[in-house]
């Protein structure tokens, strides 16, 4: 621990960080006591508000969109870690290969897509898959593909894979500047020595590359999960959760109960449910990967 | 195999790897360069061939998106929420970071882990609660309702940042303030707060383009369409305009410009930013 300075007085204390806690306090861990409060009544925003125990976690338990929509969380959340730090991993090592050109351009495109909000990217894939005036069926029909072109958006059976893709290829490149970052930081002894022993560039990504950025890449993975857990504008925006409830994800699921259907207290169990869920996933993936955490 | 071959063969991969590289960063930003110059395009233009360049520029798209879509406000009601909670943001951020940095107290850990918990929570299963608590204070649907929200989700990783920024500078710059007879205050203002510059322009940069992008609590906790912002603005606008997709390509423009703008400047800062946010997740 470095040198400190002499602590000021605890009423310092109190007045400078008191207030930051307390809106913080109020804002991030007082919702989640009254989420598991109003978890035990029947509400719907009226006067009336009956206690009702644990009828409403017998019904989450019960509830079979809620457990489909934690399904297709699950299910978007496999294909985005695949998608997102697979290839992110891909390019980054492409990026650093002695032979391209046009390193810079190809960064800061494929960066770009973070920063855009969600809500956009949504719209713009929306008009991607649109039948007419979508560029994937324009595209299919320039290299004759015609017989590949399908209504995107409205199959429940590849819906989960269509909206994945645009949340995938936004975040593609966080994943590419983190391994970027992760390879460079590996000293070019390494690399050198290796060369003269009469390794070639793929055997050096895999034997070597690779093992000394397995830090990186299991926190990626780790971010990757507990950001995934959380998708919600590109799905509103693309589907609504359709056709039918087919694309449905726990937060519209929440958001969809408490708002259309105005039931406040049944949402507030499901988003205590979102919490668990979340918690256990990001947890479980943590402990899968093992190791220490990486500070 | 011989040299000749060896640098044949290199050659070759060499070629493959621009060549899947170019393809791949084509795919992802072409989306948005052919919103961009379709959004000049007549309707009837667009319906008529989605991928040419316009014959000639339809400024009147924007125009329509600003007034009859309304983006102008909602962008004018996205900016003053950028400029207030960046702007509180920085300030209390730096005093909870200067505070749990420089000084060991009891409890210290504990407030520094809650607000780390903050990263961890997912926002979304607080949407629920902060609307009912919200509307029992009676403070749904004002101009003022998205601050605490907005500023109290940048406080984490703006803590975060800022900590381990003040944690690389020498505590003995304070202690020689000190016996300069500079008071905590100044030597934490007119001392500490210059030199933290770098991590400053990294919060303020990743706290407007997470403030101007928000939208599942701008959605749920603000009704009034003069209260609006521009991400629930783009989608009242599909709503409202389903068969207009130049207009509609143009109300997005409208919304990507700022973004644009602060990525094309600040480029290097935000991948900073973004990367050492991430890593602590």
């Amino acid at each position: 621990m470095a040198k400190k300075l002499k602590s000021p007085k605890p009423l310092t204390f109190v007045l400078f960080l008191g207030p930051i806690l307390a809106l913080f306090l109020f804002m991030v861990v007082l919702p989640i006591f009254v989420s598991a409060y109003y978890s035990f009544f029947d509400w719907t925003g009226g006067k009336t508000m009956n206690f009702t125990g644990l009828a409403n976690y017998m019904e989450l338990a019960k509830d079979r969109e809620f457990w489909m929509s934690a399904w297709n969380n699950i299910q978007i959340i496999v294909l985005c870690t695949i998608g997102q730090v697979g290839l992110g991993l891909v390019v980054s090592f492409l990026l650093i290969s002695r032979g391209l050109k046009f390193k810079e351009f190809h960064r800061t495109v494929i960066f770009f897509p973070v920063v855009v909000s969600a809500i956009v990217i949504g719209f713009v894939w929306s008009l991607m898959y649109n039948k007419d005036f979508g560029l994937v069926n324009w595209f299919l029909t320039l290299v004759g593909g015609e017989k590949l072109i399908l209504p995107w958006l409205d199959n429940p059976s590849y819906i989960i894979l269509t909206v994945s893709l645009p949340i995938v290829l936004q975040f593609v490149g966080l994943y590419m500047i983190m391994f970027m970052g992760a390879i460079k930081s590996i000293p070019d002894e390494i690399f050198e020595c290796s060369g003269l022993d009469g390794c070639n560039e793929l055997q050096k990504s895999f034997y070597i590359t690779l093992p000394m950025i397995y830090d990186t890449f299991k926190v990626a993975i780790m971010i990757c999960v507990s950001g995934t857990m959380k998708v919600f504008d590109h799905i509103l925006v693309l589907t609504n959760g359709g056709p039918g409830k087919s694309s449905q994800v726990l937060a519209l699921y929440a958001y969809n109960i408490s708002f259309d259907r105005m039931r406040l207290s049944y949402g507030s169990t499901i988003a205590i449910g979102i919490l668990v869920l979340s918690l256990l996933i990001t947890l479980s993936s943590r402990a899968a990967l093992g190791g220490k955490r990486y500070e | 195999m011989n040299d000749a071959m060896k640098a044949a063969n290199k050659r070759i991969v060499d070629v493959i790897v621009n060549i899947v590289m170019l393809a791949f960063s084509i795919f992802c930003i072409f989306p948005f360069i052919w919103m961009f110059y379709s959004s000049f395009k007549t309707e009837a233009e667009f319906a008529q061939n989605i991928i040419a360049l316009p014959k000639s520029l339809q400024f009147s798209n924007y125009a329509k998106a600003i007034q009859t879509g309304k983006l102008g406000f909602y962008s004018i009601n996205s900016l003053f929420n950028c400029i207030i909670t960046v702007t509180v943001v920085v300030v209390i951020a730096f005093i909870a970071a200067y505070f749990l940095s420089r000084f060991s107290f009891k409890g210290r850990n504990l407030i520094y882990g809650l607000f780390m918990l903050g990263m961890l929570i997912p926002v979304h299963s607080l949407m629920i609660p902060i609307f009912m608590q919200f509307k029992a204070l009676n403070f749904l649907d004002t101009r003022l309702t998205l601050l605490p929200v907005y500023i109290s989700f940048g406080l984490p990783m703006a803590i975060f940042l800022m900590e381990s920024f003040i944690g690389g500078i020498p505590v003995d710059l304070e202690e020689a303030a000190t016996i300069d007879g500079s008071s905590m205050l100044r030597s934490m203002f007119s001392v500490i707060m210059p030199l933290c510059k770098p991590v400053i322009a990294t919060v303020v940069i990743l706290t407007f383009m997470g403030t101007w992008n928000e939208f599942p609590f701008a959605l749920i906790l603000v009704k009034t369409d003069a209260l609006k912002t521009i991400p629930v603005g783009l989608r009242n606008f599909q709503g409202a305009y389903t068969a207009r997709y130049a207009q509609f390509m143009a109300g997005m423009i409208v919304a990507l410009i700022p973004v644009i703008i602060v990525y094309a400047l600040f480029y290097k800062k935000i991948i900073v930013g973004m990367t050492a946010g991430s890593v602590k997740g």
